[in-house]
Order: structure tokens, then sequence, then C-alpha cells
């Protein structure tokens, strides 16, 4: 029993968070919004990182890392907010093709010649596929129409677990920016941060995103061990992800105030992105309905001496 | 990352399991805020004691079992599975211990744990002061050095357990010219010495749980100070850190409630709100969430880490999550939620539980105290009055 990443995991964390924080900076999110938003050289330095091979098994030339690892990675796209699509690809459909032992050609998704377009029916469409567009809120998000959608389930929760991930990254990021706004922005003489108005909203939000990570990489974990549970703990880690994301979302826009409307100040994208994905691979309703039916319903162990159920 | 228990952990939580199905008493005790209920709390401290669970993280020296922080958190998951009752002596093994076990000498470790451990000696704390609440720092009560003694003088309130309890500690102004966080020596007193008068408080629920002491020229030797004059206030960070990050509400505590929630929803779900219906499911998701996060903890100071101002996290996540359980348990139960015994004549545990809920987000250092540790030391927000 050690409920912590290990020195090596977070250092491969750490690395990916410096590599996007130094290439993918919010700048490079404007330009990609004005100039047309895929830039294949991001997609290279992505694939140079190993992350697009994260997930494939060594003999096909990846790095084999579990889905702990994977989710922790994903935060950090979520905190970047990338743009490519690299979690739908590399962390979502990767390994599902890797659990039904579809390995052939998983060479070239290492090499980065190969996408993983994934489209569950529960929402019809995919990242950056052939279909037809459809224009998501988020303007850095590339959705078209799927030709074929799956209803397995393993994909939907590998779907979730990954967007919880983005979540936790993402509001990360949106409670970091309304910080460091309030510390520059004076009225009535002082930082607005010193107001104890915005101080306890903010300290709400930590609050909200702390106690959600433990719940995202535990739900990473009973997948990774295959838990039976596990779908109730992807569920039960969508919906603390969503929630806290939301909030720390509404949280960051009211602390820049006006500003916070404004396509000048960065938040708008995170934001966006949050709202895409907490309504992506099953909104709240479904996931808190699935958490609901096991933990009223009994088929999940409950209590204290369950924690690991 | 690695969620599996190990075979001895597993045998550990067999032996625990076993244990308290013998002995946690099969009727809920008296509530321990009244001289019945305390005197049966202590009574079951003196029964954990016989089996050696008083505090089993504890060296075997002080009356422990010398066990690592994963199993503390599986024995309290099985306290609570088997609804074991209150600790009377919460601020002796979870509070004062730790920190005698980081700040006495050996001479105080040999003299107090022990004795701790096994429910001889029940301890009350004496931080708050009429005019020093929220803002411990404002501490007036004086401790003057006479000798090998100091004398106290002063006035410290809202002193849980101390309408019944043995010792006490709490900190004291040595310094009479100084201000603020300096100054303060931590001491822990006997709460028979003569010149110590307790006023017990009424709480709202009639019974009277903690108490006011008045200090009159009380002499404590000064062998009875905790890591020396003048270090006071960091010793008592130390204490509030034990308190909110990891001791005072273990996670199965927490899980308990949310089952009985889930059984509660249970009986009443022909009647029960959608909304209802709904923070009875969150119920169980937070208090999982704060396990993980507890086992997160664990893992970390078993690997030499340390708790630092996150501890405000814990304690604003626990006592709102004890609050809202408790609130949503009012709501299923409906009318009968006012009647202070069920027709069967039961007592209403939910509606003493959400009496004393309401406390949680006030002990321990206000949640408004804790949202501006968070805002400031945390996420590095300016202090409060900053220009």
């Amino acid at each position: 029993m050690d409920f912590r990443f290990s020195d090596d995991q977070l250092t491969l964390a750490e690395g990916v968070r410096d590599y996007l924080a130094g290439t993918h900076g919010p700048e490079v999110l404007r330009r990609l919004d004005e100039q047309g938003n895929r830039d294949p050289a991001i997609w290279q330095g992505l694939v140079d990182m190993g992350l697009t091979g994260l997930c494939v098994p060594e003999a096909q030339g990846g790095l084999g890392v579990g889905l702990p690892e994977a989710a922790l990675i994903a935060a950090e796209c979520g905190r970047a907010c990338l743009a490519e699509p690299l979690v739908d690809t590399a962390f979502v459909g990767v390994p599902w093709l890797v659990a039904q032992g579809k390995l052939d050609g998983l060479e070239d998704v290492v090499a980065g010649t190969r996408r993983v377009p994934v489209a569950h029916a529960i929402n019809p469409w995919e990242a950056d596929g052939a279909g037809a567009a459809l224009t998501s809120v988020d303007p850095l998000r590339n959705l078209t129409a799927a030709g074929q959608t799956s209803d397995d389930p393993h994909l939907l929760n590998l779907g979730a677990l990954m967007s919880a991930a983005q979540l936790v990254g993402l509001a990360d990021a949106m409670l970091h920016q309304a910080v460091e706004y309030a510390k520059i922005r004076t009225q009535f003489g002082q930082p607005v941060g010193a107001f104890q108005g915005l101080k306890h909203q903010l300290a709400s939000c930590s609050v909200a995103i702390e106690f959600a990570k433990p719940v995202v990489w535990r739900a990473a974990q009973a997948m990774q061990d295959r838990l039976d549970s596990a779908p109730v703990h992807v569920s039960h880690a969508k919906v603390a992800a969503s929630d806290a994301a939301m909030l720390t979302a509404e949280t960051a826009i009211q602390v820049h105030g006006a500003m916070g409307y404004t396509y000048e100040v960065d938040l708008h994208f995170w934001m966006k992105r949050s709202w895409a994905l907490c309504g992506a691979w099953g909104d709240r309703a479904y996931h808190l309905k699935r958490v609901d039916d096991a933990v009223l319903g009994g088929t999940l162990p409950i209590g204290p001496e369950h924690t690991f159920a | 990352m690695q969620l599996d228990y190990t075979p001895e952990q597993q045998a550990f939580r067999a032996e625990v399991r076993a244990w308290m199905e013998a002995h946690v008493p099969k009727e809920p005790l008296v509530t321990l805020e009244c001289r019945e209920g305390y005197d049966q709390h202590v009574e079951w401290e003196r029964t954990l004691a016989s089996g050696n669970w008083g505090m089993v993280t504890w060296p075997e020296a002080y009356g422990g079992r010398g066990l690592d922080l994963i199993q503390w958190l599986i024995f309290e998951e099985e306290y609570f599975r088997a609804g074991g009752p209150n600790r009377a002596n919460q601020n002796g093994i979870f509070l004062l211990g730790p920190t005698i076990m980081e700040f006495g000498t050996e001479e105080q470790k040999q003299r107090f744990l022990t004795p701790m451990a096994k429910g001889e000696v029940i301890w009350a704390q004496a931080w708050s002061e009429p005019g020093a609440g929220s803002d411990m720092a404002a501490i007036q009560s004086k401790a003057v050095r006479d000798g090998d003694h100091y004398v106290i003088t002063g006035q410290k309130t809202w002193s849980s357990r101390a309408a019944f309890a043995d010792w006490g500690f709490g900190i004291f102004r040595t310094d009479p010219d100084s201000k603020r966080h300096k100054g303060l020596t931590f001491i822990l007193f006997d709460m028979n010495s003569p010149g110590i008068t307790r006023r017990p408080i009424r709480q709202l629920h009639g019974d009277t749980g903690f108490a006011e002491l008045f200090f009159d020229e009380v002499r404590v030797p000064v062998e009875n100070c905790l890591a020396g004059e003048g270090q006071g206030w960091n010793v008592a960070m130390a204490t509030a850190g034990f308190e909110r990050g990891l001791m005072l509400r273990s996670p199965g505590r927490f899980q308990a409630t949310a089952k009985r929630l889930v059984e509660l929803y249970r009986a009443n779900a022909d009647k029960a709100s959608p909304a209802a219906r709904e923070a009875v499911v969150q119920a169980w998701g937070a208090a999982q969430a704060y396990a993980y996060n507890t086992y997160g903890v664990a893992a970390k100071i078993m690997a030499g880490g340390k708790i630092g101002a996150e501890a405000s996290l814990n304690k604003i996540f626990w006592s709102e999550l004890d609050r809202s359980m408790h609130r949503t348990a009012m709501q299923l139960l409906g009318a009968a939620a006012e009647l202070k015994r069920f027709a069967d004549g039961s007592v209403n545990q939910w509606l003493e539980g959400y009496i004393f809920s309401l406390s949680g987000p006030i002990y321990a250092g206000s949640n408004e105290v804790q949202r501006n540790i968070t805002a400031e030391r945390l996420l590095g927000l300016p202090r409060v009055g900053a220009g």
C-alpha cells in the first residue's frame, strides 16, 4: 500500500510540464486560434518527447507505461491547454487498442504518423477525424462527425478517466491564473487578492481540486489493476474533477472581473476546454448515476474497511 | 502507486476486527459531554489499553505497538467499522502525544506518553482565551518564572474535556514584554493543581463538554515546559498540524457516517428528494476522497515528508463534509429529525451528530482562518491588510 507516484513518475510529469510551459504558452494558443489551429511542429515535439508512444508496449517501440502515469501526463496536457489531440490518440486510443490485442501498426503511432481517432456512441464525434466538421466552443478542439462509433464500455471508461485527469490540470491552471491576477490587480489601494472575499473563494477552489486529484489517481490505478469496480471509480473521478473545474472556472472569471470577460485575458482558453471536457465521455448525470447505482444499489461494498474496494 | 494491502496488513486487519467485534460496546455510550458519559468513555479507553490498542503507532517503550501509519489507518478503519466510541483522550493521543514525541525530552516521553496510551491520564487542551480565539497570538495568560516553578495567572476558555480531564496543556506568555507570537511557552499542568478553577460551559445541547479555566497563581514545575521557554508558538503550530492534517479525524469516521447515511436513505427512499439522494451519493464520494488523500499523506510522512499548510485544506474538507452529511440526514428524517429519541426509544444520533458537526468548522482553528492560511501560504496571496 503506497498511495504515491514514484520519483521517476513525477520526474516524467515534470519534464512534460516544463516542455509544454516552454513551448506551448498562451501566446501559442493565440497564434493557433488566429492562424489555423494545428501546427505539425507541435505534434512533432510531442512525438520527440516520446509521448505518442507512452502507452504503446515496448515491443512496438513505445514506453509501455501504465494508466496512472498516462493520467498524470494527461493532467499536464490540461494544465497547458494542449491543442493537439494527444490524449485522444495516445492515452485513450492506444490503451483501447492494446486491451483488444490490436498491436499492429502501433509503431506508426509512436512515430507520430498514425492517429487513433476515438468515437463513442455517448458522444458521436471524434477529434481531428475525416468527417464533417462540428464547431466546438473550444476553438482549439477540432471535432468531426464520426463515421463509426463504438459502444465499448472500456473505451468510455478510458475517455472519461483521461478527461477527468485533464480537468484537474485545467483547474490547477485556472486557479494559478486567478491567483497571479489577484496579486497584481490593485483596487482600494491594495492587491485585490488581499481581500478575504476573494481569498476564501480561491481557497475553496484549492480544496475542491486537491481532493479531486487523489480520486483521479485512484481511478487510474483501479483501471490499471482491472478491478471490477473500476467503472465506478472512473465515474467518481469524472464527477469530482468536473465539479472542481467548473467551480474554479467560475471563480477565476469572477476574480478577473471585467477583464475575465475579454478575449485579451488567457483564461477563456482553459475555461472553454473545461466546459467541453465536463460533458465529454459521459456527462455529470451519466457518471453520477453510475456511482448512485453502485453505492445506493449495493453493488459496491462501502464503509471504512472498503476504502480500496 | 500500489493500492493493495500486504498479507501482513490483511492479517493485522483481521486481528483488529476480531478484537473490536469482541469488545466494542453493543449499545452506543452516553455522550462524552457529561459526567456519566465521560466515565463510560474513560472506561472504554482502559478496555482499549487492555488490548494494547491505545495508540498503535507509538513505540512499545511508550505504551504503543510500534506500527506504521498504514497500520494506523487500518486500525482506524476497523475501529469505525465496529462502531467504536469517540476517544475520550483524543487531545492527548492525537495532539499532545505526537507533539511530545517530536519536542519532548526522554524524561517527558517516559513520564507522559505511557499513561496517555493506557488511558490513565485524560488530557484537556487549553488554547483559547476570551480575547484570543481565532487570533491565538493575542494570548495574555501569564507564566512567571519563580525558582524552579512557573506561576500561572490568567484565563482559558473553550477547553475541550476540561470539565472532567486530569491534565491540561496550553501556551502561556512567559515574557511579559513580548508581543504576539514571541515569548510564549508550551506548558503541561495537573488540572487538580491548587489555584485552578474549572467552570463547565453549558453547550447548546445542554451538556458540558468544554469549560473555562481560571488560573490563580498556579505553581507548575519548570520540567513541565515542552521544548524550552519561548518556543510555545512553534510547538503549538506543530500540534495544530497534527490536529488538522492527519490524526484528529481519520477517514474511517466519515466513511462510517457515509455508510450509515446510505442506510438511512434506503429506509427513507420513498420520501427523499432527488437533491438529498445526490447528497448521499456525494457523501460517499467525499468520504472516499478524504480517505485517498489521507493514504497519500501517510505515504508521504512514511517517506520522510512533513505536513505543512496543506493541513488546512484537510480541516476545511472534513469539517464541511461532516456537517453536510448530518444536514442530509436531518432532511431524510424529515419530521422525526427534531425528536431526541425516536418512537422506539433509541437516541437520535443524527441530531446529536448534526449539532456536534456545527462545531467542526469552528474548532481546531475556524475554517475562515484555514482559508486565509490556504490563500496566503499555499496560493501565495498577500496577507490580510497588506498594501
